[in-house]
């Protein structure tokens, strides 16, 4: 754990001390080098599942995937930074690094606590260099209202738990992640023990997020810049899932009756965002609904508690993150061009930059489920396991697949095809970085068809 | 100048149109004249942007800007009439608690089959 940490600790007097030449390309071999470090993680040898346990931190099977995923897309994010930072003040350029290297700290330690507390801590600790991305380089005048509804959401949501947590340790004694499962259960008066369910949960359900609670969403990452966009999508709603799974382990008994409204919540938004998507004019808010689309589905893939619905919200997850940041770094491709977001504006782009579609047409194919990609295999495993807890739920979520093809080719013909804009001059061609970028996203997708089984958590037999 | 034929999908604009030209009243002829001034002056301030060779950015519509708005904002005009509420219960509260009773009934009674 301390190969990855120190590399990552000491990316911050990196990007202060280094020449500004140097700069970008320094700052982006380090991250790449932990990340491809961190990729070791992935073997998971013990047989209680602890890997590279101390009295910190440690990875198991479930964290293991949510560490690799964030120290990927670091390098990714700060490849997708590079051209709009290009013409600012070298301190602004480093105080833009130096934050999204200090989130990838607190998002390992969060990954990798061992002890609730510290998870909590870092859970709330990633939201400061967050907020600052938003507010500070974001490229609209809403960005200061999307700031305010990204912290005071999941703040509000977080403070509960925060007295649960601490009940829990009064009555255990201790909030190590690897004792808790032994404990005994909290034993309050029935509204009470409701009322903790629902006080550890809704941190959670807000950050994945839930459909009632989602309004920070589409706000936080339209108004983010690129690679605020891209770690929000792909790895900070996965704080909320990873929080959820660990905590239903201690909430046992309760979760039976306390589920149904949110999962009622979750599948509805399902299909609720996902017809929003397809009235969706700016490109960014398209892809931002899409995220809470399928955020519902990992929501109620968790809550029913089975081992394919977890095995299915790990994959989800996973894959989600890749293909979402992949289409931000797609829309942001078509900010940088037109400076506008507006998807009627940025049509027929195959004529115009054809390699690009390739990139588009693959990450709209992920983002639809299209088989073999490992989004399929957790949409189906997380539909079948809804099934089996009560047949209805096809039908949700049935429409809920209908409705996701639907916005994601969509998307996609609305920006490839159709007739390319006649006042449109300055469309540079798509720089060799951007389709680095693209690649990066999606080959490690691409491969992950070959052996899923890696993402499969704890089941992985 | 030649004589204008109506076309299939292109008919007769009203300007060319000899009937609408002599049944006119002079007042609502310069009104026209007027709104169509308005109109060559909008088309030659896209024409000279669309052809400035030093232009890099795209030509910015100001109809596009408002749809583009009122697509992103509608809370902010929102207004609870009967129909808005009709919807907003039919779609948004209602949903909810039937799904509730599906599930809750179909899991405690039917287990879930």
């Amino acid at each position: 754990m301390l190969k990855i940490l120190i590399p990552t600790l000491f990316l911050l007097p990196t990007t202060w001390l280094t020449s500004s030449k140097w700069l970008w390309p320094t700052a982006l071999t380090q991250s790449m080098l932990i990340a491809l470090g961190s990729i070791t993680w992935l073997n998971n040898t013990t047989d209680t599942g602890w890997t590279a346990l101390n009295s910190y931190i440690g990875t198991d099977p479930l964290s293991t995937p949510l560490l690799v995923l964030s120290c990927w897309l670091l390098p990714l994010m700060l490849l997708a930074s590079q051209n709009h930072l290009s013409s600012e003040p070298m301190n602004r350029q480093r105080m833009y690094i130096t934050l999204l290297a200090t989130l990838q700290l607190f998002l390992i330690l969060a990954f990798g606590a061992t002890e609730m507390i510290m998870f909590y801590v870092m859970f709330e600790a990633t939201l400061i260099p967050t907020l600052l991305v938003i507010t500070r380089w974001g490229n609209q005048t809403e960005r200061l209202n999307a700031g305010t509804y990204f912290l005071f959401y999941t703040l509000a949501g977080s403070l509960p738990l925060l007295v649960a947590l601490l009940m829990l340790q009064n009555s255990t004694g201790t909030l190590s992640l690897l004792i808790i499962p032994y404990a005994k259960p909290l034993l309050l008066m029935p509204f009470g023990s409701k009322i903790w369910w629902a006080a550890c949960m809704i941190a959670f359900l807000v950050k994945m997020p839930l459909y009632g609670m989602h309004l920070w969403l589409p706000k936080a990452h339209v108004e983010a810049p690129v690679a605020g966009s891209m770690v929000l999508a792909a790895v900070l709603l996965k704080l909320g899932g990873y929080g959820m799974m660990r905590l239903m382990i201690v909430l046992d008994p309760l979760s039976k009756e306390m589920v149904y409204p949110f999962i009622v919540l979750a599948l509805w938004g399902v299909i609720m965002t996902g017809s929003i998507c397809l009235r969706q004019t700016d490109l960014k808010s398209l892809i931002a609904y899409s995220s809470v689309s399928h955020m519902g589905l990992v929501a109620g893939g968790i809550l029913i508690q089975t081992p394919w619905g977890f095995t299915g919200a790990l994959i989800l997850m996973i894959a989600h993150g890749l293909a979402s940041s992949a289409l931000f770094c797609l829309a942001n491709t078509n900010y940088e061009r037109t400076h506008s977001r507006t998807m009627l504006l940025a049509r027929g782009l195959q004529i115009a930059l054809p390699l690009m579609t390739t990139w588009w047409f693959i990450a709209s194919l992920a983002n639809l489920a299209l088989p073999p990609l490992p989004n399929l295999m957790g949409e189906l495993m997380i539909l079948t396991s809804l099934f089996n807890w009560s047949a209805w739920t096809l039908i949700l979520t049935g429409i809920g697949t209908l409705i996701t093809a639907a916005y994601s080719l969509y998307m996609f013909l609305m920006s490839q095809r159709g007739p390319l804009p006649q006042h449109m001059l300055a469309l540079p061609p798509s720089y060799t970085r951007e389709h680095l970028l693209m690649a990066l996203h999606l080959i490690p997708l691409l491969l992950i068809i070959l052996k899923p089984a890696l993402l499969w958590g704890w089941f992985a037999c | 100048m030649a004589d204008y034929r109506e076309a299939p999908l292109a008919t007769r604009p009203k300007t060319l149109d000899p009937n609408e030209y002599f049944n006119l009243s002079p007042d609502y002829r310069r009104a026209e004249a007027e709104r169509a001034a308005l109109r060559a002056g909008l088309k030659r301030q896209y024409q000279l942007q669309l052809n400035n060779p030093h232009r890099k950015e795209l030509i910015e519509d100001p109809a596009l800007n408002r749809w583009v708005y009122a697509r992103a904002n509608p809370y902010n005009h929102f207004k609870a009439t009967k129909k808005t509420s009709l919807l907003g219960a039919l779609f948004g509260v209602a949903p909810l608690f039937i799904l509730y009773y599906v599930f809750k009934t179909d899991r405690v009674c039917y287990g879930g089959r």
